[in-house]
């Protein structure tokens, strides 16, 4: 307990320092962001963010808060909390008992705390120079995108290694690409793969057509051997060969690969989307926490966790930091992105809900 | 108040009249009053957004889509088919151990309990990916199968209903066994004996005398493991088909995809709501008394519950008659040499039963035992090769320790809580009749009927204004709103079958109320209140839910600390987890044990 109460006070503490760093070094805090030279005491300064743990946890302290303390003085903590928090963040916000400043959030997720208004602007007065070097689809006026991510199909190299599913016109193909397969639980990517699979241009996908996907599904349904409800479980199902083909994250089934599982992804056709700094309506700190996204914009910084996570960093420049045969893992990758197929959030932004609920009625009917 | 006693061993007394003041409702009072704070208050602030819209306005907008779209009655009724079979096969397959258990002698017990328990050891993470790798296309029970030529192509076991059910009896079946057993040790073993002297058959004396006075141990351990199962929502997403979908998982996807709070509340209401009504015709036909101290309003009944009667009766009738028919029919094919020789007989039988059942709880934890040497970085059967890696990765690794004893010390604390306030309560419910008894009961165990998502978002309100959040008073607090339920049940289940003129005795000679308590009630309680106090413990260890929100980040807990490591994948490092608290509970039970045993014998 006592560990809290020192965080607590601590976060006060900042806050107080907050407008001292505001009336006294003003504007100087966004233009100085040539980090090493940042000169001022920070010891007692503090961000926290809740990042996805796992393999994040030891890949963003080696790029984004181990350098950044040493840049800055300031200690960035991450801690891992629920895989999709915005519930805990609404009740963070709504009570103004901060646990986090910041949280990294899927596109998706961060746009359902926009919609209710719950989240501050990464840059109120323009992008720095790095974060202006990240491609505008891959942040927001309330994100900075960190990695990028595919869904895509993964198949094992052993059992369809001689007739593998290409597109997802084939993985709906039961009989010509014959093996067993798994799809997500969930509307999210799965309507989309549904529509491609019955022919759907990639360029005309959005807005979605709800009823021909639907169609679409019904065609494949008996045939899905299982429904997946999360990404562990399918680094697992891939690994011991439980099914021949699935869909899910190239970071999961890259986990599998990595540890010697005969399986191969396809790149054609894949939907990606990003994740990255959000930082919470109201919360301490925002403006060090601004400086903190600042930080993790450049592309050699982020080039540093992709040693321990497949996803693509979101500065272009990164690569240059990055070994070939990890360039050829990470979604990002050049020779991917034109075949691969960007996600609409904004549009699900409004449907989920209503989609949600059709797509358990359809699974259940 | 009269007693009565229509069935033939049930325990005659006459309750002692006392004043009618205020005392009387002291040992009730700590569990309504925290109940009613940290449970009550917070939840129905929260479940109020349920009747308005996003503007404010009061609105029924969240109701007439709940009646509306036929998917959520749907996913409503899926769940309570889940958690009825389950616990139909908690009670089938637990009964016969519970029955060893309570027959054996005190050691044998103590040894084959641990055994019982193992599921309990094994997080949840950890047993449900161990049944994907077991029973998988390419598992090891399949592979065993397929060598054996039994069957041409691997069998679906997962990912349908049968894998659900494998899971979640699995699970929960350890509450049914501990629930029943410590109900059935009360039981006087004369009393068959003495229906075998007047002529009862085996069988006959098993339905006639022995289960119905067992029936509150079967109640008690039904209801436990079929509220607790209404709440499951990993087992049957990692292990079960396209429809077998959880109304939590539907009220998670509310609450945090789509931030629609106010119908996350509605649905919520509506399994409130089902399980209430199931609650009345559970006391309409079998009355809440098969839990409590006293059979007395049963005279009350109305037509539902004489039909009930009626029909329980008939059960019993013909399961006796035909177990006399079937004895008389075994008699006449092998003539009876001695009457021992057929006793034997159905011993081994219920050993064999029993044991197979015991095997069953114990597989994933054997299987994890051997997975967590391996070399490979995923779980997987047979293990690869023989490795330290993973023990190394934990013991080396100071969060798992802050996560394994800050997860003791909450458990521990919440157990302890929820023990001082709901035993009290359970005394409280089983021994006095008073209107409204069903209705307090049912506000007692409604924190385990309530999804625990909806108790962690209302929790973090009322904690962001006591300064809660983020503290182990706030997890302790959160889990001891788990812990009283099980606790009042349990307790309630054993205080049935307790002879309150052992009180009375202790009393005319000259003990008083407390020296009463403490020598005479609570020892002979003793295995219930162990039971309790397990489950408690367990609850509190191994949830996560409540845990993720109050702590919110910084302190972890044990199950929050594998969720966070399983975030790619299940790596044999959780195994060796599972395998380190295995062992360490393990010695913990048997150096109690033995130190118990020293003491009997000085």
């Amino acid at each position: 307990m006592n560990k809290n109460e020192k965080k607590i006070d601590k976060l006060d503490k900042s806050v107080s320092r907050r407008t001292f760093l505001k009336t006294a070094a003003a504007g100087a805090a966004v233009a100085a962001v040539g980090f090493p030279a940042i000169v001022r005491s920070a010891q007692d300064l503090k961000i926290v963010m809740r990042d996805p743990g796992g393999p994040f946890a030891p890949g963003f302290a080696e790029a984004f808060y181990k350098p950044f303390f040493e840049a800055t003085g300031i200690e960035a903590v991450g801690v891992q909390g629920q895989h999709e928090p915005t519930g805990l963040i609404r009740a963070m916000v709504e009570t103004g008992n901060y646990t986090w400043n910041m949280s990294h959030l899927s596109k998706a997720s961060h746009q359902s705390l926009v919609n209710i208004g719950y989240l501050e602007p990464i840059a109120p007065n323009g992008a720095g120079k790095y974060l202006s070097q990240i491609p505008e689809s891959l942040r927001g006026e309330y994100i900075m995108g960190t990695d990028v991510y595919a869904s895509l199909i993964a198949y094992r190299t052993d059992t369809m290694g001689k007739n593998p599913p290409k597109n997802w016109k084939d993985l709906w193909d039961v009989k010509g690409v014959p093996g067993l397969r798994a799809l997500r639980k969930h509307p999210f990517d799965t309507m989309e793969a549904a529509l491609m699979a019955d022919g759907v241009d990639p360029k005309d996908l959005y807005p979605l057509d709800f009823d021909r996907a639907f169609r679409s599904l019904d065609r494949i349904k008996d045939d899905v051997t299982l429904w997946w409800t999360g990404g562990a479980q399918t680094s697992q199902l891939l690994k011991s060969g439980e099914v021949d083909c699935l869909f899910t994250w190239n970071g999961r089934a890259q986990v599998a690969i990595d540890d010697g599982a005969p399986v191969d992804l396809v790149w054609d056709q894949a939907l990606y989307t990003f994740e990255g700094w959000t930082i919470l309506k109201g919360a301490p700190n925002a403006d060090v926490c601004r400086e903190f996204i600042e930080f993790c914009a450049q592309g050699e910084q982020q080039a540093k966790f992709t040693p321990h996570i497949a996803y693509g960093p979101t500065n272009p420049s990164a690569f240059a930091h990055i070994p070939a045969s990890r360039a050829k893992v990470l979604p990002t990758n050049p020779e991917y992105l034109p075949n691969m197929v960007s996600v609409d959030s904004d549009f699900w932004g409004e449907h989920k809900e209503e989609i949600g609920e059709r797509f358990n009625a359809w699974l259940l009917g | 108040m009269s007693s009565k006693s229509e069935q033939l061993p049930s325990v005659t007394y006459t309750p002692i009249v006392r004043p009618r003041n205020w005392s009387r409702f002291l040992s009730i009072s700590p569990a309504i009053l925290f109940l009613g704070f940290f449970f009550i208050y917070p939840v129905v602030l929260l479940l109020g957004l349920s009747f308005v819209d996003s503007s404010g306005t009061l609105t029924l907008e969240h109701y007439t889509r709940l009646y509306e779209k036929a998917v959520y009655v749907k996913v409503l009724l899926i769940t309570l088919k889940i958690a009825g079979w389950t616990t139909i096969f908690s009670i089938l397959a637990g009964y016969p151990i519970a029955y060893l258990l309570s027959t054996v002698k005190s050691s044998t017990r103590n040894s084959l309990v641990i055994w019982v328990l193992m599921p309990f050891w094994t997080s949840f993470l950890v047993r449900t990916f161990a049944w994907i790798v077991l029973l998988g296309r390419h598992g090891a029970l399949n592979e065993l199968l397929l060598a054996l030529g039994i069957v041409d192509a691997p069998v679906r076991l997962i990912f349908n209903f049968t894998g659900v059910m494998i899971g979640m009896v699995h699970a929960l079946m350890p509450l049914c066994v501990l629930t029943m057993m410590s109900v059935m040790e009360n039981i006087d073993r004369n009393l068959v004996s003495a229906a075998s002297t007047l002529g009862a058959r085996g069988g006959q004396a098993f339905w006639r005398i022995y289960f119905p006075l067992s029936a509150p141990g079967v109640a008690a351990g039904g209801m436990l493991v079929f509220i607790t199962s209404l709440g499951f929502f990993i087992t049957p997403a990692l292990l079960g088909g396209a429809r077998d979908t959880m109304i939590v998982q539907v009220i998670i996807f509310q609450i945090h995809e789509v931030l629609n709070w106010g119908f996350a509340g509605a649905i919520a209401m509506l399994l409130l709501a089902s399980v209430l009504v199931i609650f009345f015709f559970y006391d309409q036909l079998l009355g809440l008394s098969t839990l409590s101290g006293e059979s007395t309003h049963e005279h009350k009944k109305g037509v539902i519950g004489r039909i009930g009667r009626w029909l329980g009766g008939g059960v019993i009738n013909i399961l006796s008659y035909l177990c006399e028919q079937g004895g008389i029919l075994i008699d006449k094919l092998t003539p009876l040499r001695t009457d021992r020789k057929r006793r034997q007989g159905s011993r081994t039988t219920l050993w064999i039963t029993a044991m197979t059942v015991i095997a069953f709880l114990c597989i994933p934890a054997l299987f994890v035992i051997p997975v967590s040497f391996t070399e490979d970085g995923f779980l997987g059967w047979p293990p690869v090769g023989f490795s330290l890696q993973w023990y190394e990765q934990v013991l080396n690794s100071p969060a798992w320790a802050a996560a394994a004893s800050r997860s003791f010390v909450v458990a521990i604390s919440s157990a302890l809580l929820g023990m001082s306030i709901g035993v009290p309560a359970a005394f409280f419910l089983a021994r006095r009749q008073f209107f409204g008894k069903a209705a307090l009961f049912a506000f007692l165990v409604s924190p385990i009927i309530m999804p625990n998502i909806i108790i962690a978002v209302a929790l973090f309100y009322l904690y962001a204004k006591l300064g809660l959040v983020g503290t182990n008073m706030g997890l302790i607090l959160g889990h001891t709103i788990l812990a009283i339920p099980y606790v009042v049940i349990t307790v309630m289940a054993i205080l049935k079958n307790y002879d309150h003129r052992l009180d009375q005795a202790a009393w005319t000679l000259g003990a008083n109320k407390w020296q009463t308590l403490t020598r005479i009630t609570l020892p002979l309680l003793s295995a219930g209140l162990i039971a309790a106090f397990m489950f408690a413990f367990v609850i509190s260890f191994d949830e996560l839910t409540i845990a993720l929100f109050v702590t919110g980040g910084e302190v972890t807990t044990l199950p929050k600390q594998m969720w966070d490591d399983a975030l790619m994948r299940v790596s044999p490092a959780l195994a060796a987890v599972a395998t380190l608290l295995l062992a360490f509970m393990s010695c913990i039970i048997f150096s109690t044990e033995y130190v118990r045993r020293r003491g009997l014998r000085k």
